[in-house]
């Protein structure tokens, strides 16, 4: 197997990860909103993923960089820096005093990242594909 | 014109007073001679009780007697008994009062002098100018009242107003010879003067009138009147429904109505099932920010009104005041579906079987012991249920509303003992305040727990046994992984253990007087006494001098004055350590709250450690450069921790409002912690705090009234779990104009208060004022637009009467420390302000936004005197400088604190009489305790400033300052002006400045 194939084959799989670990955020939002949490225990839970979520996608899109996957590269770039400009504002982790305030603004983010990851998904897949078929 | 009094309608006043004759203005002469504060009033008493008495002939005048002091005429010694205020009483008014006084006995009469005070703020602001300028021309200050001021002292007279006394006597004046005050007093016949005396006071009237435009501009005077008039009549009475335009450009705002109730609650009839007075919920417990509620999402965003709740549950009963009503049987009727409790607005369906909640709708059993006496096993009538009948009302809560058995009171003192706390005193006044206070701490069952954690470099805790009469001092130096050094008697009930915590707290403040230590750990301390009492709960009270620089959630001194004034400066104003966010969260999960007093010397970074109260449902307090030597600091320390040792608490704490379908709270402002969408969690509720919440409207509500039930369920510091429910319950309406004339103009500006504070913390300071302004811009638009319907640029500025004063009080904000662009102001101070801001219940807030304002050298006869409703209080002035006498000695006060300002030209006897110095050069401007003098003056003066001390909610005892309006130091009268707020100060437009930008945006804008 080929070096890009296995780099998007992956990619495919991180993106699977992200998208799920996006899908559980969504859900503990919703939760949160109904009460079937406490904001402390949401953030606490939530606050472990948000780092190695962002290193997962900083590193993915390293591995980009270092392929020469330009267009792959392109499209992680600006999450990557969105991530890095959060972190240098420290606002990357939730706050349970500001959360209910900030609570519209998380979902719109989640979901935007979920749909994101999707598309990344398809299009890693797809590139996964294109390199098994260049290959053969 | 029919409201005339008799006596008046003699008069006929001058054409161009007509279309300005509402009531109040007819009736004035005699306001004005109730109130007693007229020159002529104080004239002996003498002669009006003999009927008459012989006329100082006008040629006497206070020239002369100056020349001349043992020739004064009879009159003087009586005058000088019956005038203790500094009022002008001049020579020349002799004569005329004479004749004032034959009839005002009888007037007095009339009126007790209980109405002389109370209904004060039914009179609009010309009166009470007109008042103090007749007062003013009626003779200048009297610098020398030969009774009192026997020495010579005060020989020394100060014509400051000649060209205004010429420009403004009255035809009626005898210009008795040289032009100095004493001329423009009448000197008439006694035959006359009663006549006279009413049309002068009506041309000082259309003096006044002309000059500010009262209240409505020449082109629509006439209706102004009438609207005036209706006004006039309409307050204090029900059917204030219909809009009242009011001009605001060139008027002077009317500071007096900032007391005045808000707009009426025009509930439909029968609404309530018991027709009781107590049925609605009063403002000071919850106020709406407006009085009937838009029917449609719609229609509230097209006012552009904020929606939002002001809550302050837990306020303190002065006294006369109702206590809450309790409800003892346990038997708490709520809805099945959405938890409402019953309350005087349901409807009792099938016989009172049933009850349908007014919130949701749904049909609900009555419980079947609902009608019920449990003491006399007998049927009761349940419409004598105190939850029918109050809309504040205390339900004592069974054992299904506790997860725990009641907690008692916990208070954990966490003092700081470094070597700056040491030096300032700090250690020693507050060992001996919790000593003194040891009594009034909330200890009725006996089961209140005390604990002292004392930190510097390394914690100290006191292990009390009650069995040792000696406290036993254990020391840890492990900062960073914090235990406690034995599992028992850190924490101890304070009956059993009193003697031993009296022998700590009395060798407290010797005991650390020798320290060299610079340096706190308070992180650990925290964590440390998180530890000691988090399986309990209860309150952490923190006693900062310096700033925490080690362990744990250490400080840097970051003030940085060149960013003062930028953008930069809201990064200062936020928390620098997350380590005290954190920590609070932790302490509300374990019902744990922190109290912050400040009292460093030096930068405290009271944005971060703000942070622990702000979550917990605490409160800071900040005493900047305290210094215990100055007995006023620690006067005021000492005052204000007593106080809040001694007030009582509420304990585990939560609070939920509900309100009728369609409704939905949105945010929250104040201290606490929000656990779920709509549950704010308070590990204690400090009293007279207030909470603001935002209302959203989710759907159209299609019934008459809607219902904002809020419940607080805590537990008393006493030991029994209660529920405190507050139902307030508003009408609805579809008319635009209907919810404008309902408008609350204090509530609005206490929730834009709170808004404009989280939205300088959350962003810049430059954002929240330019959002309080456009949303005045807003406001203000709309109401041109929507309601008067005028197109285009008008050169009115109109809103409502029930909104008039709130230009005025958003540009007390704009002009707040808190919020204010200024360069020169320490963060601390801001971020103080800003708690104050976010925390302060409606009665205190207005006053500290709009500081209220006397004048005592010409104050009332009997202002500073007990009346019937306690002390009498002077007509409070228009936040200008102009009000500002050369000759003058006012007050000015905020809550927080007092200021006296002496003018340049003071007469000393007013100096000697106050502050017991020969002169004004004498007088030391600063910090002072007032002395008890024995003169009706000093004593009149205490009394006010006692008044204004005590009057408020709230446990703050405010510094008293002098200020010199020359010499002195030049900071404080710069602070002292910076009160004035009507005034333009350098970055900030005055009133009519900021009117007049006002009026532009709402020209050019389209609404």
């Amino acid at each position: 197997m080929p070096g890009e194939a296995l780099l998007f084959l992956f990619g495919t799989i991180m993106a699977a990860a992200l998208l799920f670990m996006m899908v559980f955020f969504t859900i503990m939002f919703s939760d949160l909103e109904c009460d079937y949490i406490n904001p402390i225990d949401l953030c606490n839970k939530l606050n472990q993923f948000v780092l190695p979520e962002m290193l997962a996608h900083a590193f993915l899109g390293f591995a980009f960089f270092i392929n020469g996957s330009w267009i792959a590269f392109a499209i992680n770039a600006p999450l990557v820096a969105f991530n890095v400009q959060k972190i240098s504002n420290n606002r990357h982790m939730y706050d349970a005093t500001e959360i209910f305030r900030t609570l519209g603004q998380h979902k719109k983010e989640c979901f935007i990242k979920l749909g994101f990851y999707l598309i990344c998904f398809f299009y890693y897949l797809y590139r996964m594909i294109v390199a098994l078929i260049n290959e053969s | 014109m029919s409201n005339i009094p008799p006596s008046q309608s003699p008069l006929s006043r001058p054409p161009p007073s007509s279309p300005n004759s509402r009531p109040m203005q007819a009736t004035d002469p005699n306001q004005q001679i109730q109130r007693g504060p007229s020159p002529y009033q104080s004239t002996p008493l003498g002669p009006a009780q003999s009927g008459i008495r012989p006329n100082v002939p006008p040629a006497f005048r206070p020239g002369n007697f100056q020349q001349t002091p043992s020739g004064r005429p009879l009159s003087y010694p009586n005058q000088t008994a019956m005038s203790p205020t500094y009022q002008v009483m001049p020579a020349n008014s002799t004569s005329p009062p004479a004749v004032e006084n034959l009839e005002s006995p009888s007037q007095r009469s009339d009126t007790p002098p209980s109405t002389s005070h109370k209904p004060k703020r039914l009179y609009p602001k010309e009166i009470t100018e007109a008042y103090t300028e007749s007062n003013t021309y009626g003779g200048q200050y009297q610098p020398f009242n030969p009774a009192v001021a026997p020495g010579g002292i005060g020989q020394q007279v100060q014509p400051p107003a000649i060209d205004q006394n010429a420009y403004q006597q009255p035809q009626f004046f005898t210009p008795a010879g040289d032009q100095n005050y004493q001329a423009t007093a009448p000197s008439m016949t006694p035959a006359h003067y009663s006549q006279q005396y009413n049309t002068q006071q009506y041309n000082t009237q259309q003096y006044n009138t002309q000059q500010y435009n009262t209240q409505q501009p020449s082109m629509n005077a006439s209706m102004g009147g009438l609207t005036n008039q209706l006004n006039n009549m309409n307050l204090g009475g029900h059917s204030q429904t219909q809009l009242i335009n009011v001009n605001l450009i060139g008027v002077p705002p009317n500071v007096g109505d900032l007391d005045a109730p808000p707009p009426p609650i025009n509930l439909p009839p029968n609404s309530s099932v018991t027709q009781s007075d107590k049925a609605n919920c009063e403002p000071s417990y919850k106020r709406c920010t407006f009085n009937s509620v838009p029917a449609t999402a719609s229609l509230l965003s097209k006012s552009r009104l904020p929606f939002g709740l002001i809550i302050t549950p837990y306020r303190s009963l002065k006294e006369g005041d109702e206590p809450v009503p309790v409800v003892t049987d346990t038997v708490i009727a709520r809805c099945r579906r959405c938890r409402t409790y019953i309350n005087p607005f349901v409807n009792f369906v099938e016989g009172g079987q049933k009850w349908r909640c007014n919130l949701c709708f749904l049909l609900n059993e009555v419980p079947s012991q609902f009608d019920w006496d449990l003491q006399t096993s007998q049927q009761a009538n349940r419409w004598k249920r105190a939850e029918l009948n109050h809309a504040v009302v205390e339900f004592v809560a069974p054992t299904e509303y506790m997860v725990r058995p009641p907690q008692p009171p916990v208070y954990l003192f966490v003092i700081d003992v470094s070597f700056p706390a040491v030096q300032s005193g700090a250690v020693a006044t507050a060992a001996k305040t919790i000593l003194e206070s040891l009594d009034r701490i909330p200890n009725e069952e006996n089961r209140t727990k005390v604990g002292f954690i004392t930190v510097d470099t390394s914690l100290h805790f006191y292990s009390l046994n009650s069995n040792s009469s000696e406290p036993q001092m254990l020391v840890v130096s492990d900062l960073e992984d914090v235990f406690l050094p034995q599992p028992d008697d850190l924490l101890v009930n304070l009956t059993e253990a009193r003697s031993v915590v009296e022998s700590l707290l009395s060798r407290l403040g010797d005991m650390f007087k020798d320290t060299h230590t610079v340096g706190n750990a308070l992180g650990s301390a925290l964590l440390a006494g998180f530890k000691l009492i988090s399986s309990i709960g209860g309150k952490i009270v923190v006693l900062q001098s310096s700033l925490p620089n080690i362990g744990p959630g250490q400080l840097k001194a970051r003030e940085d004055s060149k960013a003062l004034g930028t953008p930069k400066e809201s990064a200062l104003l936020q928390s620098a350590e997350p380590f005290y966010k954190k920590f609070a969260v932790d302490c509300s999960r374990s019902q744990v709250c922190v109290d912050m007093f400040l009292l460093g010397s030096q930068y405290s970074d009271v944005a971060t450690l703000s942070c622990c109260p702000r979550y917990t449902g605490g409160q800071t307090y900040f005493y900047p450069a305290f210094n215990a030597g100055r007995s006023e600091d620690a006067l005021k320390f000492a005052h204000e921790f007593a106080e809040f040792l001694a007030s009582p608490i509420a304990l585990e704490a939560v609070m939920r409002v509900r309100a009728s379908k369609g409704l939905r709270m949105t945010s929250f402002y104040g201290n606490f912690f929000v656990r779920q969408t709509d549950l704010l969690a308070l590990p204690n509720v400090s009293r007279d705090h207030s909470y603001a919440i935002e209302v959203s409207i989710e759907e159209n509500i299609t019934t008459p009234t809607v219902c904002f039930q809020t419940a607080l369920l805590h537990t008393t510091c006493f030991g029994e779990r209660r529920i405190r429910v507050l139902t307030l319950s508003l009408p609805v309406t579809n008319s635009i104009s209907e919810l404008y004339s309902s408008a609350d103009q204090i509530a609005i500006s206490t929730l834009l208060a709170n808004k404009a504070v989280e939205r300088s913390l959350s962003s810049k300071l430059e954002d929240a004022r330019d959002a309080l302004t456009n949303k005045l811009i807003d406001i203000l638009g709309v109401y041109k637009s929507a309601i008067t319907g005028s197109q285009g640029a008008s050169p009115q500025l109109q809103t409502c009467e029930n909104l008039k004063l709130l230009p005025l009080l958003a540009l007390g904000l704009l002009k707040h420390v808190g919020l204010r662009a200024s360069s020169q102001i320490p963060t601390d101070l801001r971020s103080y302000a800003m708690c104050l801001l976010t925390t302060m219940p409606s009665q205190l807030l207005i006053p500290y936004i709009h500081p209220r304002f006397y004048s005592l050298h010409n104050m009332p006869i009997d202002a500073g005197t007990y009346g019937p409703d306690g002390i009498i209080m002077p007509p409070s002035l228009n936040l200008s400088s102009e009000k500002l006498e050369r000759h003058g000695a006012y007050l000015l006060e905020d809550g927080q604190n007092i200021f006296i300002w002496l003018g340049r030209q003071v007469v000393p006897q007013l100096c000697m009489d106050l502050l017991n110095v020969r002169s004004y050069e004498e007088v030391r401007s600063g910090k002072v305790t007032l002395l008890q003098l024995d003169n009706p003056f000093s004593q009149q003066v205490n009394a006010i400033i006692g008044k204004t001390r005590e009057s408020r909610r709230g446990v703050y005892y405010p510094h008293l300052y002098i200020v010199k309006e020359d010499g002195g130091d030049p900071s404080l009268r710069l602070w002292f002006l910076s009160h004035i707020i009507e005034d333009r100060t350098d970055t900030v437009m005055s009133y009519q400045q900021w009117l007049g930008h006002l009026k532009d945006k709402v020209n050019s804008g389209s609404f």
